[in-house]
């Protein structure tokens, strides 16, 4: 086969490259938009394969149109990520089209980088990173070679160029992601977590038919050394808590609605009792206003918790409340007791939001909860024993009929606006929100304040790297109802129904993909202990790299010196830097300036010590007219050194090779010289 | 006003660049800023620096700084590029006024491979740059092409020597003013008229029967002697004879023995004054050709009469230099 022509080959190394960079965007984008994606490029391909002539303008001017319009008919509008990111692939793909100019090839790059950002919009894992990594290298090699205009250079020329520029470039890059001040978000707020599981601000009762578990990491805990490790039924971390039903949506309360003044009143801090588990906590970026933590941490509502530059505030629902979505990375110190009451402990009025159900929803659930409450075996029990009665009563119900946990139960409310009344009698099937949301809007019927808690329960068996792993597929909803004189107690219906959800804090997961149930068909201990090692890899890289804040900027220069950094340190350090650089390239340039060879220097520094004997010695003359000139103008006086000059040229010039050369026969030889000129340099500088 | 320190400006950059026909290129005489693309490129940094703060991505913050420390890393290979690159040049041949003269540009690399060199004349545009590539330690050639509409003795156009490797972001360039000079020669008249009714000392009426006129054959052949032009030999004959020892044939012009050829400016009376040094070429080249001794009287000087490439060169240079007297 006869070699490609360069432009040819050029135009495809690029095209792959661009494959390269769109392929991660795949899952995100609509299939139309993928499709006509790989459409374009392949087309491109062939095109440049038969070195045949590009589409004419109008060709790509319809094709934009369509894409428009397609994308206006997907997303309902132009602007936003979605849209956004479906038409930057698209542009990306049709200016392949229009390569004439290198103008064009610049802009196909500068694109090329966006779309590698917008990649991190949805993972920053190692494997991201790495992906990036070749796909950055891969458009850099291919800026190279269009600055190749000569010949047919290699394509593992120009990408050891590109390899060997970026890693000179790395100190720049480490130095400024040190240095370069972490600030909160300049405007707007990061765009909400789409379409992932995990933990949410509202929760949709019945809303998802089948629930993708999100594998991906939520939180990581390490204790104190010597705390005792909680068993896994008891780790619940209390993430946001919901009060407000509407027969399809459960919502958390607004911090002043009508009640907040009594359960303001009325608040007080936890009472806990027994050992005390102080913890880190690193929190991925979930995107939450809330952040959730280990039940219970004593800490009384209103009360602040500072994470990094955020300030928690504790929310009346006992919730750690953030002033906004959490985008970053968060690192931690708190502590929580296993072991706890919380209140109130009497009736008020800031319980009434809590007693609040839809109106003229689930009748027959209403009705069923009445008929419960009716039963004599509650009729004599006393206010501060009834509400547990009730509860128990409740869960064993759910534990006797044939309810059935599931992570694909369907979708809910389709025939009626009955939703729980749908769960309770007719289909039984669901997962934890399910159960939480009847056993809550039961409670209510039975005239138990109850609400809605979800976060995290649970966590994986083994410790990770030390530290204790809480992922998203481990999100959980519960109920807490109140009881008078004993405040508010969590009751978990799903460990009625699912006890091995609960017990083992182990979710339970859908069946793998092909390629994993192969391997854990195969060798699952292999499997998993490959599973574990890498994700004890891309725990040190979130730790290390991703996980970098301003307050490990701070911590930075303390190392340094600072004993109170602030944002001036961090300003004084880099000047310093680059001050330090500066001066290092200026040496640099005046070494490079200087001889490189050990006889060039040697004569240069003759010249000066001659010119200073008032000898004007010149480049172009040779040991032995340096000589004379010392001995025309010194006379007898300069003999030694005149004897020294030739002598230096005969071992200059010898046929054996000189041991005299050397660079300590050198400074030997100078020392001499000098020794020899000081009576010579006394005798010019007193005639002078 | 404004001319005095534009004066100042062009004494000062002459002064910077002395001509010179070899250049090394140094930190000293190489100049470099951001190119188009990368301005753009610094645009899209700061774009992509926003994205990552708005968007809090520590991936984001990553990527950009990578970039930017490969654009900050791509200056210095640009700058370094040219840095330490020797250029020498080969005084180019003279050329006829509208010829392109062919400039031969050596550079010299003592150090790693060099890529993406261009080199053309300040005033020529940005496409008729010539590439090159320099290996390591070793050098290579580049050809440029001046066209030259005037005659005269020129200097040589400065000279700018470009590269944008590695990635384009910055633009190196260096200012060259080669000291050497061109000649150009008037445009010899095409057709070349025939050549002058002799003048001067010589008859006239024979100095035309001696010009050889087209279809009269005035010529001899004789063996080859010591000292003929290679132009007289009859190359058809040796190439038939096939042998390289055969006997080498020669044409011989009859000379025109005692009859001198002077051309000169009074034989193109009516003509413009560019046309008729145009004349006075065509008949030099075409004297020459023939092998006819030939005088050129021009303002006041004369040369020859006389024969072979050094006249030749004599006689054109004398007409390239010509002025035109009020």
């Amino acid at each position: 086969m006869k070699p490609l022509p360069r432009e040819a080959r050029d135009t495809l190394f690029l095209l792959a490259v661009i494959a390269a960079a769109v392929a991660p965007h795949a899952e995100h984008l609509p299939l139309w938009c993928s499709a006509i994606t790989a459409l374009v490029l392949l087309w491109r391909g062939v095109l440049a394969w038969r070195s045949a002539a590009l589409p004419g303008r109008w060709t790509l001017l319809a094709a934009l149109l369509l894409v428009l319009g397609l994308t206006l008919l997907t997303h309902h509008r132009l602007v936003g990520r979605e849209p956004g990111l479906t038409m930057l692939v698209m542009l990306m793909a049709l200016k392949t089209m229009e390569l004439r100019a290198r103008r064009d090839a610049f802009v196909v790059f500068f694109l090329g980088f966006f779309l590698v950002l917008t990649q991190f919009l949805y993972s920053q894992s190692l494997l991201t990173a790495l992906w990036t990594l070749a796909t950055v290298w891969g458009l850099l090699a291919a800026l190279i070679l269009a600055q190749m205009p000569v010949g047919q250079p290699h394509l593992r020329l120009a990408a050891r160029h590109a390899a060997r520029n970026t890693l000179w470039g790395l100190p720049v890059m480490v130095a400024l992601y040190l240095l370069f001040p972490r600030i909160g978000p300049l405007w707007g707020v990061p765009s909400d977590a789409t379409g992932r599981t995990g933990l949410s601000n509202q929760m949709e009762f019945g809303g998802v038919a089948e629930l993708a578990n999100d594998d991906s990491i939520a939180l990581r805990l390490r204790f104190e050394p010597g705390v005792v490790l909680p068993p896994p039924w008891a780790l619940y971390f209390r993430g946001p808590v919901l009060t407000l039903f509407d027969g399809r949506t459960w919502r958390a309360r607004a911090a002043g609605d009508a009640f907040s003044q009594f359960s303001r009143r009325s608040a007080s801090p936890p009472e806990v009792a027994g050992p005390r588990l102080r913890y880190e906590l690193t929190l991925e970026p979930l995107r939450l206003p809330v952040v959730p933590l280990l039940e219970m941490s004593p800490e009384a509502p209103g009360s602040e918790l500072q994470a990094g530059e955020l300030s928690l505030r504790r929310g009346l629902d006992l919730q750690w409340q953030a002033p906004r979505p959490i985008t970053e990375r968060l690192r931690l110190q708190a502590s929580a007791y296993l072991d706890y009451r919380i209140g109130p402990l009497q009736a008020d009025l800031g319980l009434q939001p809590y007693l609040e159900l839809p109106p003229s929803r689930n009748p027959r659930t209403l009705g069923w909860a009445s008929e419960l409450r009716r039963q004599p075996r509650f009729a004599d029990l006393d206010a501060s024993r009834l509400p547990v009665a009730l509860a128990d009563a409740v869960l064993a119900h759910v534990r006797s009929e044939e309810f059935i946990y599931t992570l694909a139960p369907g979708r809910y409310g389709e025939t009626s606006p009955h939703l729980v009344d749908e769960f309770w009698f007719d289909r039984r099937l669901g997962f934890c929100e399910h159960f939480a949301s009847a056993f809550v809007v039961v409670m209510r019927a039975m005239g138990v304040p109850a609400r809605v808690v979800t976060g995290f329960q649970g966590a994986d068996a083994e410790l990770q790297d030390g530290y204790l792993v809480v992922r998203n597929s481990q999100a959980h909803a519960w109920a807490e109802y109140w009881v008078p004189g004993r405040g508010w107690l969590r009751a978990d219906p799903t460990a009625a129904v699912a006890p091995e959800r609960i017990r083992g804090g182990q979710p339970l997961r859908p069946p793998p993909g092909p390629l994993a149930g192969a391997l854990g068909q195969v060798n699952p201990a292999l499997w998993l202990q490959m599973r574990r090692a890498w994700e004890t890899i891309n725990n040190r890289w979130q730790q290390a790299v991703l996980g970098y804040s301003r307050s490990d900027q701070f911590d930075l220069l303390k190392r340094l010196g600072w004993s109170a950094p602030d944002w001036s340190a961090l300003g004084q350090l880099s000047a310093g830097l680059i001050a330090l650089i500066a001066a290092a390239g200026g040496l640099w340039a005046s070494w490079q300036a200087r001889p490189h060879d050990a006889w060039s220097r040697q004569r240069q520094w003759l010249m000066a010590r001659l010119a200073r004997l008032g000898i004007a010695a010149q480049a172009h003359q040779g040991l032995r007219q340096w000589a004379e000139l010392l001995m025309a103008r010194h006379g007898s006086a300069a003999a030694p050194l005149a004897e020294l000059l030739l002598e230096l040229e005969r071992s200059r010039y010898a046929a054996a090779p000189a041991p005299a050369l050397g660079l300590l026969a050198r400074w030997r030889w100078q020392r001499e010289f000098t020794r020899a000129a000081a009576p010579l340099r006394s005798r010019h500088l007193t005639r002078k | 006003m404004l001319s005095k320190p534009r004066q100042r400006f062009q004494a000062w950059w002459s002064l910077r660049h002395p001509p010179s026909d070899t250049h090394l290129m140094v930190q000293r005489n190489i100049y470099i800023l951001p190119s188009r693309p990368g301005l753009f490129f610094c645009a899209t940094l700061l774009v992509l620096l926003l994205a990552s703060i708005n968007e809090q991505l520590s991936l984001g913050y990553l990527l950009t700084f990578l970039l930017t420390g490969a654009g900050f890393v791509s200056m210095h290979v640009t700058h370094a590029n040219l840095r330490g690159l020797s250029l020498d040049l080969r005084a180019p041949a003279p050329v006829f006024a509208g010829e392109e003269a062919g400039l031969q540009i050596r550079l010299h690399n003592p150090a790693a491979a060099r890529y993406g060199i261009g080199l053309r004349a300040a005033e020529q545009r940005a496409e008729q740059r010539a590439w090159t590539d320099v290996p390591a330690q070793g050098h290579s050639q580049l050809q440029l092409r001046l066209a030259m509409p005037r005659r005269g003795l020129h200097a040589l156009p400065t000279l700018r020597i470009e590269t944008r490797f590695p990635f384009g972001l910055f633009g190196a360039w260096s200012v060259w003013r080669p000291a050497c000079q061109v000649w150009v020669y008037p445009a010899p008249e095409q057709p070349c008229p025939p050549l002058p009714a002799g003048s001067g000392a010589a008859d006239p009426q024979r100095a035309v029967q001696l010009a050889p006129l087209p279809g009269q054959d005035l010529d001899e052949v004789r063996g080859y002697r010591r000292g003929d032009s290679p132009r007289q030999i009859l190359w058809k004959k040796a190439a038939q004879a096939g042998d390289g020892d055969a006997q080498l044939w020669v044409r011989d012009t009859r000379s025109p023995r005692g009859h001198e050829l002077w051309l000169e400016l009074g034989q193109t009376q009516g003509l413009a004054w560019e046309a008729r040094l145009s004349r006075l070429c065509a008949w030099v080249l075409r004297a020459d050709a023939q092998a006819l001794p030939y005088g050129l009287r021009l303002g006041g000087q004369s040369l020859g009469p006389d024969a072979g490439p050094a006249h030749r060169q004599a006689c054109l240079e004398l007409l390239a230099r010509a002025q035109e007297r009020a």
